[in-house]
């Protein structure tokens, strides 16, 4: 079960997200304060932490945290929405989200951060497809036969996962996969995701893992 | 009197005055390198111009007799006192008689009353000194004249000068010289500490400020870096104090967002609870309501904190070059899951524009865009469809942004704000040097954002 650490002085807030976190099937350790954190960073898989606590503030216990356990991802929860805030929280934070934040919300950020962290799910199902995370083995559950894909395809549909149900543009993809600026009017990034299509999708015609944005970009959604 | 000579006048005003007394010590010095070192021997005394006349008076007229001989002799005896002398002799009929060796040919032979006269006329107060006496007792005898170039007459100073003028004159010339390198130098010193001290001025802390400079004398130079260190000084007092300010402001906006949004959060809290329970359709509706007003109140905090942050100009802004189109286009990439939950079709039309590279901030350039999409989602709505297009026009590339909602004017929309969320969009827009226009019917609302091309 994933452990999370969660520190909130307020009272009321502190039940509803603990009650609707252990819901979703956390288990979940409620603190107050930032007094002796630390004892509970190595036991937990993420942290979500208020700015504004009694004593010692939600940045200066994060970056404790992160000095006990450096692979701890640590969420900030905070009513302060300055940007001067989010730069500060993010130096050392993993994310930030503002208040009145929407429990919805709060669950997926923290899905994001575990599975960036791997700590989530080891696979992963979509649509037909079973792929284990841990060596982005991709199953086609109609058949069982394992899909292989080339280097480049392999990184882009990597990249997809990694940002689940995001919209990704263009330039976005080619410069995380190709590592170069995006050319305006390249089709090379067209070509591959139609080779990956056509290795993915049940249809290629019609395109169900693979989303195409028109005009902005492509969206693999869970 | 110590502080009298602190200052760059008075010691300016020394220097002139060392001038002028070297210029009076030359002259001693010169003097007395003369007097004792140079040969003074051939100087002449100095000779009296009423005793030259008095003496060759009397020596003409004492004449007992007047023949050739006579006046030869005592040609000769003036040619031996006075070397430089010439003299001739008219006898009572006005013929040139006798006359010293040099002057043959300038002296009239025949003399008249009218000639005679032009001489005298001629010669009066001129150089040579010329002095006429009668011959013998009577003057019957005619007359001798005598001529002296007046230089004899000059003190033995002139004739110093006379003989000495190109060493005065380099002497002089070598006072003047050394009165221009000392003025010289400490005008040099005076300029090198200005142009360190402007240098100074040019420099600047870690903080912005001005850094604090050496004194370097007690002079008006000294009391202008004094008074600079001190107006530094000030900066930096003036400077902690509005950090001081600025920090108590954002812990005031912290705070108070804090105290508003909290609430907010247990408003949000409740309403989810009991969303979660089995309520009406009624209920069902009042929560959504709910829920809707903590987000648009959530957003106008938001919007108030920016906008006084804005007014006071304390709100970051950070101009860079900016791809233009991928902003737009990223931007709407993570608007568009939401749009798509609220069933709003995105009609994303992101042309190429002939100058993509705006210099904006792309915070505001993205805080701009939030807001016009903010709109959309709670004003326009019913529309269910808006359109971000990308163009260029003939003097202007545009982002353009519109809806199918009922209007601006319509006052129709469902929650009707202040307007803070586009007073914000006007300000930043403005701020980034860019144009915008709006135009609202019944139809829908298009806002247009220009950057003129340059």
């Amino acid at each position: 079960m994933v452990r999370i650490l969660y520190i909130e002085d307020e009272r009321e807030i502190g039940e509803w997200v603990t009650r609707d976190l252990t819901e979703r099937g956390y288990q979940v350790t409620w603190l107050t304060s930032g007094e002796g954190a630390e004892q509970h960073a190595r036991q937990a898989d993420v942290a979500v932490l208020d700015v504004m606590l009694p004593g010692l503030d939600g940045f200066s216990v994060g970056k404790r945290l992160k000095r006990e356990a450096p692979d701890l991802p640590i969420l900030m929860l905070s009513a302060r929405s300055a940007v001067e805030d989010k730069v500060e929280g993010l130096s050392f934070a993993d994310d930030y989200l503002t208040k009145p934040f929407h429990p919805e919300e709060l669950a997926a950020r923290i899905e994001v951060l575990l599975r960036r962290t791997q700590k989530f799910e080891d696979v992963l199902m979509l649509r037909h497809l079973k792929i284990q995370l841990q060596n982005m083995q991709i199953i086609d559950t109609r058949t069982g036969e394992e899909i292989v894909l080339t280097g480049k395809q392999y990184h882009l549909f990597q990249y997809f996962l990694r940002h689940l149900n995001q919209i990704l543009t263009k330039e976005q993809l080619y410069e995380a996969v190709w590592g170069e600026p995006y050319l305006e009017g390249d089709k090379t990034l067209m070509v591959h995701i139609r080779y990956l299509r056509e290795k993915i999708e049940q249809n290629p015609a019609e395109p169900q893992i693979i989303e195409t944005i028109r005009g902005i970009g492509y969206r693999v959604r869970r | 009197m110590r502080r009298v000579f602190r200052s760059l006048q008075a010691r300016y005003m020394l220097i002139i005055l060392t001038a002028l007394v070297l210029m009076q010590v030359g002259y001693l010095v010169l003097s007395i390198a003369m007097s004792l070192g140079l040969d003074m021997q051939d100087l002449k005394p100095t000779e009296s111009a009423v005793q030259v006349e008095k003496e060759w008076h009397e020596a003409a007229g004492s004449l007992a007799e007047v023949s050739p001989e006579v006046i030869r002799d005592l040609f000769a005896a003036w040619k031996s006192r006075y070397p430089e002398a010439s003299m001739f002799w008219v006898d009572g009929d006005g013929v040139l008689r006798e006359q010293t060796a040099g002057r043959e040919g300038e002296i009239p032979t025949q003399w008249t009353a009218v000639s005679t006269a032009q001489f005298i006329k001629s010669r009066y107060g001129g150089d040579p000194f010329t002095v006429i006496a009668f011959v013998g007792q009577e003057g019957s005898g005619g007359f001798v004249v005598i001529e002296m170039p007046r230089a004899m007459f000059d003190p033995p100073i002139m004739q110093v000068y006379d003989r000495f003028g190109t060493w005065v004159a380099i002497g002089m010339i070598v006072i003047v010289v050394v009165f221009i390198l000392i003025s010289y130098l400490f005008f040099r010193r005076i300029r090198k500490r200005l142009t360190q001290l402007q240098e100074a001025m040019t420099l600047r802390d870690v903080d912005g400020l001005p850094v604090q400079v050496e004194l370097s004398g007690k002079d008006e130079i000294g009391q202008l870096e004094q008074s600079f260190n001190e107006m530094v000084l000030k900066l930096k007092v003036s400077k902690q104090r509005e950090e001081q300010e600025e920090q108590l402001r954002r812990e005031l906006i912290a705070n108070l967002s804090h105290d508003l949004r909290t609430p907010l959060t247990k408003i949000r809290a409740q309403a989810y609870t009991i969303g979660k329970e089995e309520v009406s359709s009624d209920g069902r509706r009042a929560i959504e309501a709910l829920e809707r007003s903590v987000v648009n109140l959530d957003r106008l905090i938001d919007n108030l904190m920016s906008y006084t942050l804005l007014m006071a100009g304390r709100y970051q802004y950070n101009p860079q070059t900016t791809d233009i189109v991928r902003l737009v286009k990223e931007h709407l990439a993570t608007w568009y899951p939401l749009f798509e939950k609220e069933g709003i079709e995105v009609d994303a039309d992101l042309q190429p524009l002939r100058q993509y590279e705006w210099r904006v901030d792309p915070l505001w350039m993205g805080r701009v865009l939030d807001n016009l999409y903010q709109n959309v989602l709670r004003h326009a709505r019913s529309g269910r469809y808006i359109q971000v297009t990308l163009t260029s026009a003939e003097q202007y590339d545009a982002i353009i942004v519109s809806d199918h909602g009922p209007g601006m004017q319509s006052g129709q929309s469902e929650e009707r704000g202040a307007g803070i969320g586009l007073s914000i969009v006007d300000r930043m827009l403005r701020g980034m040097d860019l144009d915008w226009d709006i135009q609202s019917d019944e139809r829908g609302t298009t806002i247009i954002i220009k950057r003129y091309r340059k």
